[in-house]
């Protein structure tokens, strides 16, 4: 085994380590506090009923989705920076989040209440159509940067300006809210992670693991696109029908998150960034790891948004963009 | 043996044609030398014809069979085309730059099989990087870069191998061992090889034909000694040259040019 196999090898176990150890210490933080040891006692099936229901009920399925959503991001944000060969592209940047927001609020002001939507029944239609706002913007990004094939530049500045589009269309709809759904709104295109039961995570795994599958499947095809559209041809593959696949797949990864977590910037962003340092380009290891990391950063926000301010809880969203902020600019300092 | 042949091809960009009712043919396990000035079409007409641009009427035919109704992949195996100075992220090594030249013979999740690495090993044996190969493309020196790429194009195991302006940017002792390994390749592996260069006197020296175009349109085609002479250059480049034998190798070579007064 070469020396690039062996790191990456451990980073992915460290990786997976640290996530373990950021589940439990954020499982036994909150309002009743259980320490590390009584949360692994509780999971032996040792702990009181209490416990039993605050973990399995309340924490666990929201970490378990914060990972997921996570992944999500972060997976997303690789495929597009992959596609674009270009590092500043992710689905905030591009205007994928914003697209789920947009489909979001516009349902919310035309058909019910934010108030109604977000407890009962239109709790499960929100995630569909964030999700279908998310594909709807993959897909008019693709074809308003259509020219005889998919130039990435294009492909990027025309995601900016859609996403500057779709950014003027949510505010000036927020505008028009009842100032109660206006706040319910406000945090959830910031990211709160708000869809924290059991049945959310089950309606998300199936889909997320799917997709993960099929982009590690596409590793390959992201390591050759790298080389750019004239390399990838004359090795056999067609980069603009790959770009188009893969757009939608990255579309389809964070609109899964939008729809369970609200709108998370930066994710997508830096969870790649770090990854490329530790394990390199190849895509084989840089989507497991930057996978990993995005699923690390967030079950660490989620804790700290929750726990640093109690009882106000601040969404991990907000979080992920106050510490990724300096480190993209410290990046954008170091860069050539 | 592959064959490479364009049938009355126009090509153009948006409204501007470059290239018009264009009939040519390569010979195979020959090196071809594209020449003429700049904007005259040879790019094009080498992109074209490895399907990287689509013509606005013609046809390009590999082994008999269009190329623009050939699957991508198909073509793929066959023939292998490096762009003018291609770029490759940052961090890829040298030996994993050239493991991607296997893509098209790998399916499913991309696994190298043994036929795939000897290839490799062969590849970067052949372009003298197997030194260097866990080492980063962007580290290294231009010479020891379009080596890589090379290598990449070589291990993708065609029969053709077209190449746009190999030297751009090298200097000429980077130049002439470039050249001197695509002439090995040929020579060993009994490959094609057609590639776009300005140089006048490396194209008489490296290959066995060559193809002089102005304003996308042949002037003449053939051995260096048909194509390298006086009044064919001076219509192909507006210059007045002295063309002699070189000393050393026997091939044409120009020792002075200048403008037309």
């Amino acid at each position: 085994m070469n020396s690039s196999n062996r790191k990456f090898i451990w980073t992915i176990l460290i990786l997976s380590a640290a996530l373990l150890a950021a589940g439990i210490l954020s499982l036994s933080l909150g309002a009743i506090s259980i320490g590390p040891l009584e949360v692994l006692t509780a999971f032996l099936g040792k702990g009181t009923s209490q416990q039993e229901l605050i973990l399995y009920n309340f924490r666990l399925p929201a970490i378990v989705l914060a990972i997921l959503v996570g992944l999500g991001m972060a997976a997303s944000g690789t495929i597009l920076q992959g596609i674009t060969r270009n590092e500043l592209a992710d689905p905030g940047i591009l205007g994928i989040n914003a697209g789920s927001g947009t489909a979001v609020i516009l349902y919310i002001t035309f058909f019910q209440t934010a108030a109604g939507s977000l407890t009962t029944m239109g709790a499960f239609i929100l995630p569909l159509i964030a999700f279908v706002g998310a594909l709807l913007t993959g897909a008019l990004i693709m074809l308003l940067s259509w020219k005889k094939g998919m130039d990435s530049i294009r492909l990027i500045l025309v995601g900016i300006g859609v996403n500057a589009g779709l950014s003027a269309i949510i505010i000036a709809q927020q505008l028009r809210l009842e100032p109660n759904d206006f706040v319910k709104a406000m945090v959830w295109l910031s990211g709160d992670l708000w869809a924290t039961q059991w049945i959310y995570v089950g309606a998300l795994l199936p889909w997320m693991l799917l997709l993960c599958v099929y982009t590690l499947f596409k590793a390959h095809t992201l390591n050759v696109l790298n080389l750019g559209s004239q390399v990838s041809l004359s090795l056999g593959i067609s980069a603009t029908r790959e770009r188009i696949i893969l757009l939608i797949a990255a579309a389809a990864l964070a609109g899964l998150g939008v729809a369970a977590g609200g709108g998370i910037a930066f994710l997508g962003l830096i969870a790649p960034h770090i990854a490329r340092r530790i394990v390199g380009p190849k895509h084989q290891r840089l989507l497991p790891a930057a996978a990993l990391i995005g699923a690390l950063v967030l079950v660490l926000a989620d804790a700290i948004g929750k726990n640093l301010l109690t009882p106000t809880e601040i969404p991990a969203g907000l979080v992920v963009a106050v510490v990724s902020v300096p480190y993209f600019v410290i990046l954008l300092m170091k860069s050539k | 043996m592959t064959s490479l042949t364009a049938k009355n091809l126009s090509i153009g960009y948006e409204e501007r044609l470059i290239v018009e009712g264009l009939n040519v043919s390569f010979s195979k396990g020959m090196i071809t030398s594209i020449i003429g000035p700049n904007g005259c079409g040879k790019s094009t007409i080498l992109k074209t014809m490895a399907r990287l641009h689509k013509a606005k009427s013609g046809a390009v035919y590999l082994d008999g069979r269009e190329i623009h109704e050939t699957p991508t992949k198909e073509i793929a195996k066959k023939l292998a085309v490096l762009p003018q100075s291609p770029e490759a992220p940052a961090g890829l090594t040298v030996y994993e730059l050239v493991s991607y030249g296997r893509t098209p013979h790998q399916s499913g999740f991309s696994r190298l099989s043994p036929h795939d690495r000897k290839m490799i090993d062969w590849s970067l044996d052949v372009t003298g990087l197997s030194d260097l190969k866990d080492r980063e493309v962007d580290e290294l020196s231009g010479g020891q870069r379009q080596r890589a790429w090379i290598a990449m194009a070589i291990a993708q195991e065609t029969e053709i191998l077209m190449l746009d302006e190999p030297t751009t940017y090298l200097d000429l002792a980077h130049q002439l061992e470039v050249l001197q390994l695509l002439g090995k390749i040929n020579q060993d592996e009994g490959r094609t090889i057609i590639m776009v260069i300005h140089d006048l006197n490396q194209a008489a020296r490296f290959s066995h034909e060559i193809l002089a175009l102005k304003n996308g349109r042949i002037i003449s085609q053939g051995t260096p000694f048909d194509v390298m002479k006086e009044d064919i250059i001076k219509g192909v480049f507006g210059i007045d040259t002295h063309i002699i034998a070189d000393p050393r190798t026997g091939k044409p070579a120009m020792i002075s040019y200048d403008l037309i007064k």
